[in-house]
């Protein structure tokens, strides 16, 4: 199973809980081969990390986005997860079960929104203190490379 | 016989075709002409679409992916639909430069409005005063059109300001979210007018409710939005196809006309365009009716004049509606399952007077149903993750209204000429009116008032102001006027510069009013080729 794959079972069992079907797998890779996309996919070695990071399963991916959510909104994590939701959404089984409305009244609804920002705020919690080191890093090392310019 | 050009196959120009075809007259119509897909699969639903097409995500995404929207993303909520990717290809030989502005053009058959939501809504005797027109001028060319086309529409409230015209048949059914509006809305009738200043009903739509000719009623597959497969919701397309009915029709696609000439007499004599391969045609005119779009009218219009007198002139006074777009959560509808096969545009409307600047405007409520997910799961403040839990039991209770505003001729909005480029191109100016921020301001504001008193909220962090250019509801470059004035013309839209040319797009509108102009750009071309010949 190549990087690609990867990428592609974790996001889709961490969106949908299932693993993918080949078709999706397969338009995921069709996607990064595309020319005109391959700006999107330019990886700094945080954003890097982050990948690797969340193609390790679907927990993974969950505290890599939430760390991305908040610190990294438009980075190559994001576009491959949004990705992959595009794909799934366009495609059964999986299109069903992102329509499918969770039983209850308006107030048990209220009551999941709460819940669910209440653990994204946990999530959040934990992923910046596992990311954010690696980040500053990753920062310094950056800094560290870049060449001294000459003085004239 | 007479052989009239006409350039152009949008509303406007289909709508003077099939009405001088229908006077007796030759008719020779030249375009680009721009064409797409046939339906695939026309008996599916959506969800039926889904689960039996191969490669379902190419025909909702698009073979290149050019439906997707990623995070990072700068402009509209979504992307044109893989399936009208036709309506916004360009035509190499027409070139332009804005600024302040960005405008789209279509080189399709049908135009613009084959990506329009069918919202037909009359102009009102208010509205038509600064055209130098009664209602009553206008009201039996609405009918025809509403009767050759297929409108939608009820004697409700909003007939206060949408005058009620004859031809329109029965509403659709009803989406549940919209239903739900439209029950609190009677509930709160008397507020919501009063203080509000706010009428809603039932939007006038050019979809049918029944079978006309050989289109059938909607079938409520869901699919509105990649395209009818039915024919039921109407683009100007099918007017053409009709036109191709009539003998005494030609239509030519594959030429983009660039100017035109004329004789001695400042008559327009003949007509030039140029294939794919840059080879010029030239065609006899007897009359030459432009309906190329207002901004693609004015750059044949100021081509010609600048190869015939050397001259380059500006036109002024360019107009586009502005819009906003501001989403909302109906607090009713939390929760609640929604239903994928029902009509997915808008099938409510509004207007909202506003005292302080003494604008009314129009808002058009659509309930989110069908539309692809993923551009707006990513804009909500969580991991992806949470977000399509949040939005799975959010998504029936999502709408959006597109709020449209007034704009009215200005000197510094300007259309020209650069004949140092090659090809020359049309440059376009546009600089709205000041103090709109304030306006705009006052609007959302009264907006957000009703969307409360409707059981409804809108997310501050949400409203997108659209830039200008987006509401493709462009007019006003050579006004119609009762006095003769260069770059001006009749209130029949023949030219006051150039006796035998007719310009029925919206070149000719002197004001713009907060509504969708396609149904008045349909019933002024008609109204124009009854009187013509």
């Amino acid at each position: 199973m190549d990087q690609l794959e990867r990428e592609c079972r974790s996001y889709t069992q961490y969106l949908t809980g299932h693993p993918p079907l080949p078709y999706v797998i397969g338009k995921y890779r069709e996607f990064h081969g595309e020319p005109e996309q391959a700006a999107a996919w330019s990886l700094d070695p945080f954003d890097q990390f982050l990948v690797e990071f969340s193609a390790r399963g679907s927990y993974h991916a969950s505290l890599a986005d939430t760390y991305a959510s908040r610190f990294r909104s438009g980075s190559a994590l994001r576009k491959k997860i949004v990705l992959t939701l595009a794909i799934l959404e366009c495609v059964p089984p999986s299109f069903e079960k992102l329509d499918a409305v969770d039983r209850g009244g308006w107030t048990v609804t209220i009551a999941r929104l709460g819940l669910a920002a209440f653990r994204y705020a946990v999530r959040l919690s934990i992923s910046a203190a596992l990311f954010t080191p690696f980040r500053i890093a990753c920062a310094i090392n950056r800094k560290s490379r870049q060449p001294a310019v000459a003085e004239p | 016989m007479d052989r009239v050009v006409v350039v152009g196959s949008g509303a406007s120009g289909a709508h003077f075709a099939l009405t001088a075809l229908q006077k007796g007259r030759r008719v020779l119509m030249l375009d680009v002409g721009h064409t797409g897909r046939e339906p695939v699969n026309p008996n599916d639903s959506l969800n039926h679409l889904k689960r039996n097409l191969p490669d379902p995500a190419a025909y909702f995404l698009g073979n290149r992916y050019e439906s997707l929207v990623l995070p990072g993303h700068a402009g509209e909520y979504y992307a044109f639909p893989p399936a009208k990717e036709h309506v916004f290809r360009t035509a190499p030989e027409f070139q332009f430069r804005a600024n302040g502005i960005a405008p789209l053009f279509s080189f399709a058959v049908g135009g613009l409005a084959e990506a329009w939501t069918g919202g037909c809504y009359p102009f009102d005797s208010q509205d038509l005063s600064q055209f130098s027109l009664a209602y009553a001028d206008m009201e039996p060319y609405y009918t025809r059109v509403a009767m050759r086309i297929g409108i939608t529409g009820t004697n409700d409230d909003m007939a206060a300001v949408f005058p009620l015209h004859g031809g329109l048949i029965e509403p659709l059914d009803l989406d549940d979210h919209s239903a739900v509006l439209l029950e609190r809305y009677q509930r709160r009738r008397r507020k919501l007018n009063g203080k509000l200043g706010c009428r809603l009903g039932r939007a006038r739509v050019s979809v049918l409710s029944r079978d006309l000719g050989d289109r059938k009623a909607c079938s409520y597959s869901g699919r509105c939005l990649w395209g009818c497969p039915s024919r039921a919701f109407y683009t100007p397309s099918i007017t053409i196809a009709e036109c191709r009915q009539f003998p005494q029709f030609e239509y030519v696609s594959g030429l983009y006309v660039d100017h035109f000439r004329m004789d001695a007499g400042g008559r327009v004599r003949s007509v030039i365009a140029y294939g794919s391969g840059g080879q010029p045609h030239e065609f006899e005119a007897s009359t030459l009716v432009l309906a190329a779009g207002t901004l693609g009218s004015a750059k044949v219009f100021l081509e010609s004049l600048y190869r015939d007198t050397g001259r380059a002139p500006e036109l002024h006074g360019v107009m586009d509606n502005r819009q906003i777009l501001m989403p909302f959560i109906n607090l009713r509808m939390l929760g609640r399952q929604w239903n994928p096969d029902t009509y997915q545009y808008h099938q409510l409307a509004m207007a909202v007077s506003l005292p302080e600047s003494g604008q009314t405007i129009h808002g058009l409520i659509t309930t989110l149903k069908t539309a692809l997910i993923h551009p707006l799961v990513q804009t909500l403040p969580f991991d992806l993750g949470a977000s399509l839990s949040v939005f799975r039991n959010v998504h029936g209770a999502l709408g959006m209204i597109n709020i449209n505003f007034p704009d009215h001729r200005r000197q510094g909005n300007i259309v020209s000429l650069d004949v140092e480029s090659a090809p020359h191109r049309a440059v376009i100016h546009y600089q709205p009116e000041p103090g709109e921020d304030a306006r705009l301001q006052e609007a959302i504001g009264r907006f957000r008032k009703i969307l409360w008193e409707l059981g409804c909220f809108a997310p501050s962090g949400t409203i997108h102001v659209r830039p200008m250019g987006a509401s493709v509801h462009y007019a006003g470059t050579l006004p119609m006027t009762q006095k003769h004035a260069p770059f001006t013309c009749s209130t029949d839209c023949r030219s006051h510069d150039v006796e035998n040319l007719y310009f029925v797009d919206g070149t000719t509108f002197p004001y713009l009013p907060a509504k969708n102009l396609t149904f008045t750009l349909m019933a002024n071309a008609t109204r124009v080729a009854d009187r013509a010949f």
